[in-house]
């Protein structure tokens, strides 16, 4: 037997893919995550108000997502209703970070697997495209950083924001702030745009070079965002069956009644299933269950990506695709939500801790985040971490295979293989420092 | 392994940034090997400076919980202990901070050098200190209103920004959130053992407050600001000798 281990480079955190061979014949295709620090464990005792600080620190990338699940679920437990401010300032801080890790994820890991270079702050010299030396690198940075400077003004910094706390937020946004950022959000939406249609192109030509979009076959998509405009700080759960049409919703506290947690017994990463078979969650999972976005710019994308591919989609570099429409989706929301009124004083309720189990849902970036606790006598008693990633674990792996099974026969291993396995685990964006935590 | 580029290992640099404590075997083989390679080598953050949050797994009942963890095939083991970076190798300059700020970057890189960071939170924080409030209670981090312009001990808020190095524009405590020492101790105290902070805490707040020691003390020794505040006091009682306040950004 023959082991074939692909180290990754490109995505968040530490993992690599170990395929193993028999005479030609794929045994099996693992994607291992190679790290893991144990905040399940240690989260054990600590007073529960210092949750929504320590738990984003699982991540920077995400640290947003984790802040505001971690603020729900302890609002949860102590009967908090935030007021209309608060609503509005969480959702700018999860557009802002969709903005930058979709901006990241297409620009910045994987436009590279595009345009064939090493890295798209090293694209140039003669031998990559014109467009690549016209500065991408440069502009997907700014993208990037409309989407940071977003969390930022909603959330006092970018990594590990502090404005947003138990009933509702430290303090709104000036005219003048919502303003300035307003007018930034506008200058970058073109930008976003361009980039994204020369994405898109580059894709094509991709598709036309490998002849396949990837693992194709449906499978089930799991998605916490409702059908339209969509909300990623919701409080349903919605899973589509791999027949397009069949649907069930069920709140966050009860996602154990439909998502079984497995262990694994060869990475720091376990995997969610519904009943035992494969889900994907992430932007094709949203974009297969949501009708329409609600603004002008990404129904046009939406548009042309239903002529292409109809929907559900299934093949896994869509992913990608559906990145870029949330991405130009998220510019435009924002910027609705900006022309709202966000000064006002109402900024926060009062509450009593108490104890009790609570359960908070956001859709991160990578599909729903759960964060579950049980606080006694003021302590946390046990906190689980659902991580949006593992949802998708099982699917990658389906997908790990499909590449393998193409690119290995009982002679040779085509090398197109190596490129192959970095395009299907970007696909899904995984991030492993979450995976694992 | 690297976040923009495709390699399969570190080339060889003029700075390496080091972020994450050294928790696993690879992390050991990854970063001895990429320090040759580097000309400087820069702690970031928390984690590479002290473990950081990992190190809370120390504690010895929860460390052999999730030490049974790695009985995994074939994914690299865990170190008895979350270690610091400067515990394995060399360091040449720390960039304190959770997380360190965009601008704090640029100086430590050199681009922008006009950066002047205060000697402490407190200096940068707007906030004023007044006499007439002397709450008796402890609030914590984020239990009840948060008035504006007045300073957040006054309050009753557990804010350590009396002593918490400064650089990071007081971005919590101006907004109304209590600084937890992220940047650890400012320069006064970072040769000092983590009692001589404590004792400094206590007395700011005993000038201030009437909240009695035991209630503070306790808070004080909580894991999360255990975990910030005293990030560089892991010499206190040992061996090791203080990091060099020079080395500090």
């Amino acid at each position: 037997m023959t082991t074939l281990i692909f180290p990754l480079s490109r995505i968040e955190g530490h993992a690599r893919v170990v395929i193993e061979v028999h005479g030609g014949e794929v045994i099996s295709a693992h994607l291992k995550a190679t790290e893991f620090r144990g905040f399940e464990h240690f989260v054990k005792g600590i007073p529960a108000e210092q949750m929504p600080i320590i738990v984003p620190r699982i991540c920077s990338i995400c640290s947003t997502a984790h802040h505001v699940a971690s603020i729900k679920a302890l609002e949860e437990i102590y009967g908090v209703s935030i007021p209309p401010l608060a609503r509005q300032l969480r959702e700018l801080l999860l557009l802002g970070q969709i903005i930058q890790n979709q901006a990241s994820s297409l620009f910045i890991f994987t436009m590279p697997d595009r345009l064939g270079v090493p890295s798209i702050l090293q694209a140039a010299g003669d031998d990559v495209p014109k467009e690549a030396r016209a500065g991408i690198g440069l502009r997907a940075l700014q993208v990037r950083k409309a989407g940071t400077d977003l969390i930022t003004l909603a959330g006092g910094q970018f990594i590990h924001p502090i404005k947003a706390v138990v009933g509702g937020v430290t303090s709104g946004i000036s005219i003048e702030e919502a303003e300035a950022m307003h007018a930034k959000l506008e200058n970058t939406l073109p930008t976003a745009c361009e980039l994204f249609d020369y994405y898109w192109e580059m894709s094509l030509e991709l598709r036309d070079r490998i002849g396949t979009w990837g693992d194709d076959e449906p499978a089930h998509y799991l998605t916490a965002i409702g059908d339209h405009l969509p909300n990623y700080c919701g409080d349903v759960i919605h899973v589509m069956y791999p027949d397009g049409i069949t649907r069930v919703d069920f709140p966050a506290r009860r996602f154990m009644d439909y998502l079984d947690f497995t262990e694994t017994e060869y990475s720091y990463a376990g995997y969610t299933s519904f009943q035992g078979q494969v889900i994907r969650a992430n932007s094709l999972a949203r974009i297969n269950m949501t009708s329409r976005m609600g603004t002008p710019c990404s129904d046009e994308y939406l548009d042309r990506f239903d002529e292409a591919f109809g929907r559900p989609a299934h093949g896994i570099l869509l992913f990608d695709l559906c990145r870029g429409i949330e991405l130009v989706y998220s510019l435009e929301r924002a910027m609705d939500i900006l022309t709202e009124s966000l000064d006002h004083e109402d900024t926060h309720v009062p509450y009593k801790p108490r104890d009790g189990e609570g359960f908070g849902l956001v859709e991160a970036p990578r599909g729903p985040l759960i964060h579950r606790y049980l606080i006694k006598n003021g302590l946390v008693a046990e906190a689980k971490f659902i991580i949006p990633t593992t949802h998708n674990l099982l699917a990658i792996e389906r997908a790990l295979r499909v590449a393998a099974e193409r690119y290995i026969s009982a002679d040779q291993v085509n090398m197109e293989l190596e490129r192959a396995v970095g395009r299907v685990v970007r696909a899904f964006d995984p991030c492993i420092a979450c995976a694992t935590h | 392994m690297p976040l923009v580029i495709s390699a399969y290992d570190v080339p060889e640099v003029d700075v390496l940034l080091v972020s994450g404590g050294v928790l696993t075997e690879e992390d050991l083989h990854n970063l001895r090997r990429a320090v040759r390679r580097a000309e400087q080598v820069v702690a970031v953050g928390t984690c590479a400076i002290s473990g950081g949050v990992a190190s809370l797994g120390d504690r010895p009942e929860i460390r052999e919980i999730f030490l049974a963890e790695d009985e995994r095939l074939h994914v690299p083991k865990l170190l008895p202990k979350c270690r610091s970076i400067d515990a394995v190798v060399e360091v040449d300059r720390y960039l304190p901070g959770c997380p360190p700020t965009p601008e704090l970057f640029m100086a430590v890189l050199r681009i922008s050098s006009d950066f002047k960071p205060s000697k402490t939170v407190c200096q940068e924080c707007n906030r004023r200190k007044v006499k007439d409030m002397r709450p008796t209670q402890l609030l914590g981090f984020q239990q009840g209103e948060v008035k504006p312009d007045i300073c957040l001990i006054n309050q009753g808020f557990l804010c350590v920004g009396t002593s918490t190095r400064g650089g990071c524009r007081a971005l919590c405590t101006i907004p109304g959130y209590p600084c937890v020492g992220c940047r650890g101790p400012s320069d006064a105290f970072i040769e000092k053992g983590s009692e001589a902070w404590l004792e400094t805490i206590h007395r700011v707040f005993a000038n201030m407050t009437d909240i009695p020691f035991e209630e503070l003390d306790a808070a004080l020794r909580s894991p999360q600001l255990a975990l910030f505040l005293f990030q560089f006091s892991d010499y206190a009682g040992t061996s090791r000798p203080p990091r060099q306040k020079e080395k500090l950004l």
